[in-house]
């Protein structure tokens, strides 16, 4: 367990160190989509699935906002740049904003 | 008030309308009524004679009142087979179906003229028994009159009355009376009344086709690329007896004999000139058609998916084109003349209920007349869109309630139409693509990139 | 866009040979979707412009309903003309794609006032989507091998037999744009794969659900892409392209499919999609153990990750198992498992195994669909296999998957045939490069990654292949650069008239086999006149015209569709199988005596019955013929009153002829089908009642129908319609017919009302008794 911990404690100074502030402000956003994702998975789990799409597209689309952040801190990490050529920041932050568009018309209608 | 007016006008005119004048006399009829088809044809020869003073302008016509309504068709003629004109009009006891004669030349005293009537009534043979199984011959009923229905008293008239086939179950028998082959002769009686009636019945066998089209509608295109489209769709019921119990096809297609109640198939005329026929119903082609090109017209032998049988309904679509220019004359620079048909022939003897002519004017016209060969229900217009079309057609939609064969004649339309209209839809399809065209330019030309250095890598 | 992109390297680059490159493609691939276009249209040419066979009838039925009544209201529209008494929700029963597009196209259309049937939109659909799906053919295969393969695989797909079959005009099918769906969705897939862009994932998502709104063969995208994505895993393949690509087409193709009201929450419900999900979390795990890898690169930790990722998966696996069983998640349908076991069907679901093109595919059809394809497509897969890379790895999943399944179901040929159009594309661009290209040597071996593959087993097969492809290299320079200019002549040319010989086969395949309407048929006479055979339009529109606006038609569900396209009519059963009960009610209707279904046939108010007779002309495809499958069904549900073995003879054979079964002889359908037939001299040759189909006398000729009446008989016999008699129609005595012609209206309505009960009283109490005592 003290390995584990001291693991941790690890990670933590390579992130702070190493990490871009972009990247940071992505994670923070991303740590923000999890918290709202258990949030709506505990309210079900407590108050039940009653409107059952209403819950899916809610979770779903949190799901899929983490899925897109996830994406875009790939895209944008320089570490990756030789992994995805062709796909600078920006394209990568279009591509993002399409998707999301995409994503909440189809969660708007599904929502109900 | 206004109305008062209108009213005493009215009544004046009714009172005003005819007198029968009692001093003319039918000297001679002869009536010949053919029952041969499902129609009922009636022919008077009438002589009539002045015995009066005064000359004489008008002849009165009255119907009988149990045949009010199902008159389809009247026409008169003078003994050089010309068109008399023939007016509506009312007399005493007699609201409807009364009819005036001008007479070409005024009949002086004591002379006579002849004149010919043609009337056709629809329904007026009735089925009895009204349901026959598939077996049975078809028999009908005619219920008519013994004497000529006329205001004025007759001296002698005969009649002779024509049927489909020599078996006649029975017949009313006013003497003197007799039967030749399919011909009933009765008469000559002598010294009639006026307005006398006695009932003829005649109980007889008709196997020819009961085919009533319940309803057609005629839709007329021009267009002045060069093409009048025609499509008629049609609904036709088998208006004999009706079917009773089962239809065997076994005993249907063992039985070939021509007559037989039920309706295989007829034949339609269309123009001579007409090309890309086409017969078809809502499930598709109707394969069993022939088309045979006479002389001055077209024939076309039209076999409905099934026999029909009396009561059993059917429905289809035949459409053709026509060249324009037979058709469609140029007045002037602006103005143009057309002529067609208001009502095309079906099948013979053919009996339409109900008729809705509808023509597609091109795109643009104006000023447009209608002079139709006879009175007929004109709707409100319509507008269509046809392929590509900014502004709409004009749509003209007559209608008309019982029409017979003598009711295929031609309808005039004048209108008033630009030429250069025609260019229009060419034109802006070209200025669609042109545009189209411009469009990918300028897309290809132009940079929508994000990043400019990482452009070449995007492609 | 294939448009957009010639022109616009056609601009930028003012090289001419690049715009001379795009000016072949661009007229290549046009070529490619007239020649598709115009094969397809034989039975236009021969027939008419007409849909074609069951299916298509319901989708032009609900499609001309859309246009209509408005999309919203097709949604919520149920349908009392179906499955009567139950009726049938179409809006939540159908994949609407097919009729949205055709409804949008005419929408369109209309916009700019062309005033086009809806009819012919349907008609001509499946051959315009045809075109599309060439060019996307040609798109994927660019993607996989090389632009050359893809106008190979684009030809091929035009016109290869196997697709056409299911996409000729008329055809109105769901298949018909499925498949062009498929191949885009494919296309964007490797696009995305490719390039790791959102952008193309959310593409591949949009296309899945296009195809998801089509054809219930989404399954096989929503399962094959995750097989790719894990067999990259397993081959030590995985990059951060292929997490964002999946990632996001799956939870945005997740959604997207739940968008429509048939699928609904199957996604998350059904184990047919829970792979899917499961490659989701395992992509996920993967990803943050290489994150943590990067971050830490401590090998004594990652140890400690991969056990934790393990106890994950294995929960996972565990909850999926666990809420099956608690019934949360459904288990495999029953046409699922048929593909599986073969044999399933036979035994559990005799409606599936009753659909021809439920059977497994024989020899004879392969060949027959795909032609020499069939020979070169393992070719293809061969250079795959050995070229292989990311993308690769796919067609060869697809093309593995693919056989198999069209091995199992002669249905799923049509999933087959676009894979192996992209094989032998690959495989004849690889031949002729070989054969033709004389400056330098293929470049197909360029797209090799720098990516280092992780140390794990996989790896050996990764060695084995690398090793080997140098030689096959080298085997293959020295080869070319052995041949002189004659044999490659030579080889040119055979490869032409394999070609040559393919197009020929495709064309006369088309036009003889799969260029049919099946509702109109043609015989030739033996002076080579032909006739058309119209019965079936004839006899349903006999329906339409001369029944009452609310009659209940019952007959085989094989029918169902067109009868209500045709006749518009209600009908009992429907090609939509979905109450297996009520049909094999039907069937036991069928296959009983006539006074046992007469009890049926009140109960389901029942007005006409409708059976399809092909004893006249000699059609096989008639009622008497798929009758076994009505007594199967039928014993199905009511194992008492119905056995099949009673429709045998002792020898076991299966006779309408005087030898046959009793109970054959004496059900509803033989009756049905054979009333007056026996009384039918058909030419001077046979004796009465001689049944073409089968070459039999039939065995029961004199009968008369109790509780029926002949309505309807079409010209060749080959749709007979009876009507069902009221209760008080039968019961009066039988008058002969000829005294019936007396009768006066009075007379008739006398008897009806006052005499009835006396009727009652003499003779019919015997009949009635007898079929009481029938009963019991």
């Amino acid at each position: 367990m003290p390995q584990v911990t001291s693991v941790i404690a690890k990670f933590f100074n390579e992130y702070n160190s190493k990490t871009p502030k972009k990247l940071k402000c992505i994670d923070a956003y991303l740590l923000y989509i999890l918290l709202t994702g258990i949030v709506q998975f505990v309210y079900c789990c407590l108050v039940g699935t009653f409107p059952f799409n209403s819950f899916l597209s809610g979770f779903i689309s949190c799901v899929s906002c983490f899925v897109l952040a996830v994406c875009l801190r790939l895209q944008v990490n320089p570490e990756n740049k030789n992994q995805f050529a062709g796909i600078s920041p920006e394209r990568g932050f279009a591509d993002f904003i399409f998707a999301h568009v995409v994503l909440h018309l189809v969660v708007m209608n599904f929502i109900g | 008030m206004y109305k008062f007016v209108v009213l005493f006008i009215c009544m004046c005119s009714v009172i005003s309308a005819e007198q029968i004048n009692q001093l003319v006399i039918n000297k001679n009829v002869e009536r010949t009524i053919d029952l041969t088809s499902q129609l009922v044809k009636i022919t008077a020869t009438i002589t009539l004679e002045n015995t009066g003073k005064d000359t004489v302008r008008n002849y009165l016509i009255v119907l009988e009142p149990d045949t009010v309504g199902n008159l389809s068709y009247i026409s008169v003629k003078d003994s050089l087979k010309e068109d008399l004109k023939l007016t509506p009009s009312k007399v005493e006891k007699h609201e409807k179906d009364v009819y005036s004669v001008q007479l070409k030349q005024p009949l002086a005293t004591g002379r006579t003229a002849g004149i010919i009537l043609e009337a056709v009534f629809t329904k007026g043979l009735v089925p009895y028994p009204n349901s026959i199984t598939q077996k049975e011959k078809q028999l009908v009923r005619y219920f008519g009159n013994h004497y000529f229905y006329t205001p004025y008293a007759t001296s002698k008239q005969t009649t002779s009355v024509t049927l489909s086939s020599r078996s006649v179950e029975s017949y009313t028998k006013l003497k003197p009376v007799s039967q030749s082959d399919s011909t009933l002769t009765y008469g000559p009686y002598s010294d009639i009344p006026a307005f006398s009636q006695d009932r003829m019945i005649v109980h007889y066998e008709n196997n020819s086709p009961f085919l009533t089209v319940t309803r057609l509608e005629r839709l007329i295109e021009i267009s002045h690329w060069g093409n009048i489209a025609v499509e008629e769709n049609i609904e036709i019921l088998h208006t004999g007896a009706k079917l009773k119990g089962p239809f065997s096809r076994y005993d249907y297609q063992r039985d070939t004999g021509s007559s037989h109640h039920s309706i295989k198939s007829y034949r339609t005329i269309l123009p001579a000139a007409a090309y890309n026929i086409y017969y078809r119903d809502s499930n598709g082609n109707i394969s069993t058609s022939q088309v045979r090109t006479r002389k001055d017209w077209i024939e076309l032998e039209l076999r409905p998916r099934f026999p029909l049988f009396g009561g059993w309904r059917s429905s289809y679509t035949l459409g053709y084109s026509v060249p324009s220019y037979q058709y469609l004359y140029r007045k002037s620079s602006t103005e143009y003349v057309l002529n067609m048909r208001l009502l095309d022939h079906v099948f013979d003897d053919m009996h339409v209920e109900e008729l809705e002519t509808k023509v597609v004017l091109p795109v643009g016209v104006t000023e447009v007349q209608i002079k139709t060969p006879y009175e007929v229900q004109r709707l409100p217009d319509g507008v269509t869109f046809k392929y590509l079309d900014q502004f709409g057609r004009s749509v003209i939609k007559l209608r008309k309630t019982n029409l017979v064969e003598q009711h295929i004649q031609d309808l005039e339309i004048v209108y008033h139409w630009r030429s250069g209209l025609l260019l229009l839809e060419p034109v802006l399809l070209a200025l669609a693509l042109y545009v189209l065209f411009i469009i990918v330019i300028i897309y290809v030309r132009l940079d929508f990139s994000i990043h400019k250095p990482e452009h070449a890598k995007k492609e | 866009m294939a448009q957009a992109g010639s022109k616009k390297s056609q601009l930028t680059k003012i090289n001419s040979k690049t715009g001379i490159n795009s000016l072949i493609i661009f007229v290549v691939l046009l070529l490619a979707w007239i020649a598709g276009f115009s094969s397809r249209l034989f039975a236009v040419i021969r027939f008419e412009s007409i849909i074609h066979e069951f299916d298509p009838w319901f989708n032009y039925r609900a499609t001309a309903y859309m246009v209509k009544h408005g999309f919203y209201n097709f949604l919520n529209w149920f349908d009392e003309r179906a499955w009567y008494p139950l009726g049938r929700i179409v809006g939540g029963t159908v994949y609407p794609g097919l009729m949205i597009t055709s409804g949008s196209i005419h929408y369109v259309l209309h916009l700019l006032n062309i005033n086009v049937h809806i009819r012919d939109i349907c008609v001509f659909l499946a051959p315009i989507f045809s075109g599309l799906t060439a060019i996307s053919t040609y798109f994927l295969t660019k993607e996989l091998w090389s632009a050359g393969a893809g106008l190979f695989a684009a030809c091929f797909i035009a016109i290869v037999p196997g697709y056409i079959s299911r996409s000729v005009a008329g055809s109105y099918d769901n298949e018909g744009i499925a498949i062009f769906a498929l191949q885009f969705t494919y296309f964007l897939w490797i696009k995305s794969v490719k390039t790791g862009s959102v952008f193309w994932a959310v593409a591949a998502a949009l296309s899945y659900f296009y195809m998801v709104s089509a054809w219930g063969g989404y399954v096989f995208i929503i399962n094959l892409i995750p097989l790719h994505v894990f067999v990259l895993l397993l081959m030590g393949r995985f990059s951060n392209r292929l997490f964002t690509s999946y990632t996001t087409f799956y939870i945005l193709g997740l959604i997207c499919s739940m968008q429509i009201p048939f699928v609904g929450f199957q996604p998350i419900r059904t184990s047919e999609h829970m792979a899917a999900s499961g490659v989701f979390a395992l992509l996920f795990a993967v990803a943050t153990l290489k994150y943590l890898q990067t971050m830490l690169s401590k090998s004594e930790f990652k140890s400690l990750v991969i056990f934790g990722g393990l106890i994950s998966a294995g929960v996972v696996f565990l909850t999926v198992v666990g809420l099956t069983y608690a019934g949360y998640i459904a288990p495999w349908s029953g046409r699922f498992y048929s593909l599986w076991d073969t044999g399933y069907a036979k035994i559990h679901i005799p409606i599936i195994a009753s659909v021809s093109e439920h059977q497994p595919t024989t020899w004879f059809s392969f060949f027959f669909d795909l032609h020499i394809l069939v020979a070169t497509f393992p070719a293809g897969l061969w250079y795959c296999i050995k070229n292989v890379n990311d993308e690769r790895v796919f067609v060869i999943l697809y093309a593995l998957s693919a056989v198999y399944f069209a091995g199992v179901m002669v249905r799923l040929m049509l999933t087959l045939t676009p894979v192996v159009c992209i094989l032998s594309g690959i495989a004849f661009s690889g031949l002729l490069e070989l054969f033709l290209r004389e400056d330098d040597t293929p470049r197909n071996e360029d797209s090799d990654d720098d990516e280092q593959s992780p140390p794990n087993n996989r790896r050996l097969y990764d060695k084995a292949v690398a090793g080997r492809v140098p030689k096959m290299k080298h085997e293959q320079n020295k080869e070319s650069d052995g041949i002189g200019p004659n044999i490659r002549s030579i080889v040119t040319v055979v490869i032409m008239l394999l070609l040559m010989l393919f197009a020929v086969h495709c064309t006369w395949v088309t036009s003889n086999a799969y260029s049919s309407p099946s509702i109109v048929l043609a015989s030739y006479g033996s002076d080579g006149s032909r006739q058309i055979l119209d019965d079936f339009r004839e006899a349903y529109f006999w329906l339409s015209q001369n029944t009452a606006d609310e009659a209940r038609v019952m007959s085989w569900w094989d029918y169902g569709y067109q009868i209500a396209g045709m006749a518009n009519r209600t009908t009992l059963v429907d090609n939509n199988t979905w109450n297996n009960s009520h049909i094999a009610l039907v069937g036991k209707a069928m296959s009983s005596n006539e006074s046992a279904a007469y009890e049926i046939m009140t109960a389901l108010d029942v007005d006409y019955v409708l059976v399809i007779f092909g004893g006249v002309i000699g059609y096989s495809g008639d009622d008497i013929n798929k009758f076994l499958w009505m007594v199967r069904i039928a014993e199905g549900e009511h194992p008492k009153d119905i056995r099949e073995s009673d429709y045998f003879t002792e020898h076991g054979e299966f006779r309408v002829d005087a030898e046959g079964a009793p109970t054959l002889l004496n059900s509803l359908m033989y009756k049905l089908s054979y009333y007056r037939f026996g009384e039918l001299k058909l030419d001077y040759r046979t004796p009465a009642g001689y049944d073409r189909t089968r070459n039999a006398i039939i065995g029961n000729k004199d009968f008369q129908l109790t509780y029926l009446e002949e309505a309807y008989t079409t010209e060749h016999w080959l749709v007979r319609v009876y009507r069902v008699k009221k209760p008080d129609e039968f019961n009066r005595p039988r008058i002969p017919v000829a005294n019936r012609v007396v009768k006066s209206q009075n007379f008739v309505s006398k008897k009806s009302t006052k005499r009835k009960k006396g009727t009652i009283k003499n003779k019919p109490v015997i009949v009635k008794g007898k079929r009481l005592s029938k009963q019991a």
